[in-house]
């Protein structure tokens, strides 16, 4: 394999988050973590890695982000692109897709991207086959174990009420569940090693997309309102068992 | 530096300072550097690019027992330990921890452990639970481990002991955080362990329990068997009968809750039953439980014996205190620290050698 891909969202850390005035995730008053699924997708490109494979780590989101980003070295990832701009911002899952699509364009040759299946904030579980259909290679989601195959890799993955096994040519886009696979913990070696390395930050510009094709310009969909479910409205109140015949038989 | 997550903790932890009167390390060295707050700060001077990693700055993080004593008093959840051990794996990344700690983390290169030392064998291959002994008994207290070993002798139970045990990684996990070359240590620990087929190990040490039974599931190195701490073993042994003491009166004690013990399981009736048992009329230290005084860690004993020794007289200021004589132990790491400065009319005791007395 030359190259791996995983893809990774900055999700918030915090429980609740405050929406702007466009329904927007207010991504950058709050701390932010790596998505759980996604740890899955960095651990297994980790371990398929070779001695001649670069794992590269892709990600879309506030430059905040760096940071946590830069993380990633010390596990033994080659390269960090985050992909950050204003014009990528509100982006729905379509236009996600199409900016990292666009993003791993300028990544070079590469034999599969991993993903976390969903992610913990929008949830929609779409970019992987919206990023596979973008590149035009297939997909295969809900991943549990990847292992290499003589043609590609073969993937144990979720059904409803079931697992299967697959064999996928490369290259292809494959999406993970959470705690598929436990995020290695980084070596000093790594650490020491993690020190001249640098996250590559791409604006939308560099990766070749105009306004109109990304974030809020570029998204099929809006969200025009937002409801808050309000406490209360079923009147519940408490009884002691005693009082509960008389209850019942009053709503009769 | 330190990961986001940990950066976070030390932000919100250097504004406080309410958890000061529980540090056992600031206790015994008055100095504010000393206070988990403190290192919170240095951390942050650190982000903002306002102080250098230096040595200074690194010996500061190792004047930590980890006893987790923060933890347990935070009432806003932040967690001290978390960035102090980051702050540790900076330390040797950067080749900027004290020497004393780099010769520790050598001998666990070369021998497996923090003295460089050849554990010794402790020819017994039972078949009924495999008994860890761990590091600190098995090179500096092997008379706690032998005590033991006889009282599930007497109790009928059939023990196996590895012969050449493998370190869990609680050692190394002080000296450099955690990080892979402890979870590698945590697997071939975990392999070892599965690979007796026994089904349950009974851990002597806490600390090794605690790493056990806390974070080898989420390195994934689970271990298949039971994991049981030592003392809950046999006051289990007690309760089911199979060890009978013999009514002997020794006077007034007081049970040292260790570190893990007291704050990682909160197990705090199986060590009182196994005094009772020994014929020990228990009295309570003022720091007790969840709320126990560190006596310091066999680790930071190699690495810093004068501040260590200094913390174990503190928990034995604690002992003056109430009107018992003797300090009781079941954890090796305990005893050695408390054995290095054992006030003069008090007793340090074994409390597995003490039931092995009268049973």
């Amino acid at each position: 394999m030359k190259q791996i891909i995983a893809c990774v969202k900055l999700v918030p850390a915090a429980a609740e988050v405050a929406l702007d005035g466009q329904f927007r995730l207010k991504r950058d008053s709050t701390s932010l973590q790596l998505n759980i699924a996604d740890l899955s997708a960095v651990e297994a490109a980790l371990g398929l890695k070779e001695a001649d494979t670069q794992v590269t780590v892709l990600s879309m989101g506030p430059a905040k982000g760096e940071a946590l980003l830069q993380e990633l070295f010390a596990l033994g990832v080659d390269r960090v692109v985050l992909l950050s701009d204003r014009a990528l911002a509100g982006a729905d899952s379509l236009a996600t897709a199409r900016a990292l699509a666009a993003g791993v364009r300028c990544l070079g040759e590469f034999s599969c991207i991993l993903c976390g299946r969903r992610a913990l904030d929008a949830e929609t579980g779409q970019i992987p086959g919206q990023l596979a259909a973008a590149l035009d290679i297939p997909a295969v989601t809900n991943g549990q174990q990847l292992e290499k195959a003589d043609n590609g890799l073969s993937c144990r993955r979720l059904l409803e009420t079931a697992v299967e096994t697959l064999t996928v040519e490369l290259p292809c886009v494959v999406s993970l569940c959470e705690y598929s696979y436990t995020l290695r913990l980084p070596s000093i070696l790594g650490r020491r090693r993690a020190k001249d390395k640098q996250v590559e930050i791409l604006t939308a510009a560099d990766i070749g997309l105009v306004a109109e094709q990304c974030g809020l310009q570029g998204s099929k969909t809006k969200v025009v309102h937002v409801d808050t479910k309000a406490p209360g409205l079923r009147k519940c109140s408490y009884c002691n068992p005693e009082a509960l015949c008389g209850i019942i038989k009053g709503v009769q | 530096m330190v990961s986001q997550k940990a950066l976070q903790h030390a932000e919100k932890c250097r504004f406080c300072w309410m958890c000061r009167h529980l540090c056992p390390v600031q206790h015994q060295t008055g100095k504010e550097l000393n206070t988990p707050r403190a290192k919170g700060l240095l951390l942050s001077m650190l982000s903002k690019g306002t102080a250098e990693f230096d040595k200074d700055m690194a010996k500061a993080m190792y004047e930590c027992m980890l006893c987790d004593a923060c933890v347990n008093d935070c009432c806003t959840g932040y967690q001290p330990p978390l960035f102090i051990r980051e702050a540790r794996t900076e330390a040797v990344v950067n080749d900027l921890a004290p020497a004393a700690v780099m010769q520790c983390i050598e001998n666990i290169e070369n021998s497996g452990n923090i003295y460089g030392a050849e554990k010794p064998s402790f020819g017994q291959d039972g078949t009924d639970v495999l008994v860890y002994i761990g590091e600190v008994a098995a090179c500096k207290v092997p008379e706690m481990a032998k005590a033991y070993l006889r009282l599930l002798k007497k109790a009928g139970v059939s023990a196996k002991v590895l012969d050449c045990e493998p370190a869990s990684g609680m050692m190394l996990a002080d000296l450099m955080g955690y990080v892979q070359e402890v979870t590698d240590q945590a697997k071939s620990c975990a392999d070892a362990i599965n690979a007796t087929g026994l089904p349950t190990v009974v851990v002597l040490d806490s600390y090794d329990a605690e790493i056990m039974k806390q974070h080898y599931a989420e390195w994934g190195c689970e271990i298949k068997a039971e994991v049981v701490t030592a003392t809950a073993y046999v006051a289990k042994l007690l309760e089911d009968g199979k060890l009978t003491p013999k009514a002997e009166a020794k006077g007034a004690g007081a049970c040292h809750d260790d570190d893990r013990l007291a704050r990682s399981f909160h197990e705090f009736a199986p060590v009182r039953d196994i005094a009772k048992a020994a014929g020990y009329t228990l009295t309570e230290m003022f720091n007790k439980e969840r709320l126990a005084k560190s006596c310091g860690t066999a680790v930071a004993l190699s690495y810093m014996p004068g501040i260590t020794t200094k913390v174990a007289s503190g928990r034995w200021a604690d002992l003056c205190r109430t009107e018992a004589k003797a300090m009781l132990t079941a954890n090796p790491q305990a005893y050695l620290c408390l054995s290095q400065c054992v006030p003069e009319g008090m007793t340090l005791v074994d409390l597995y050698t003490a039931l092995n007395e009268v049973v």
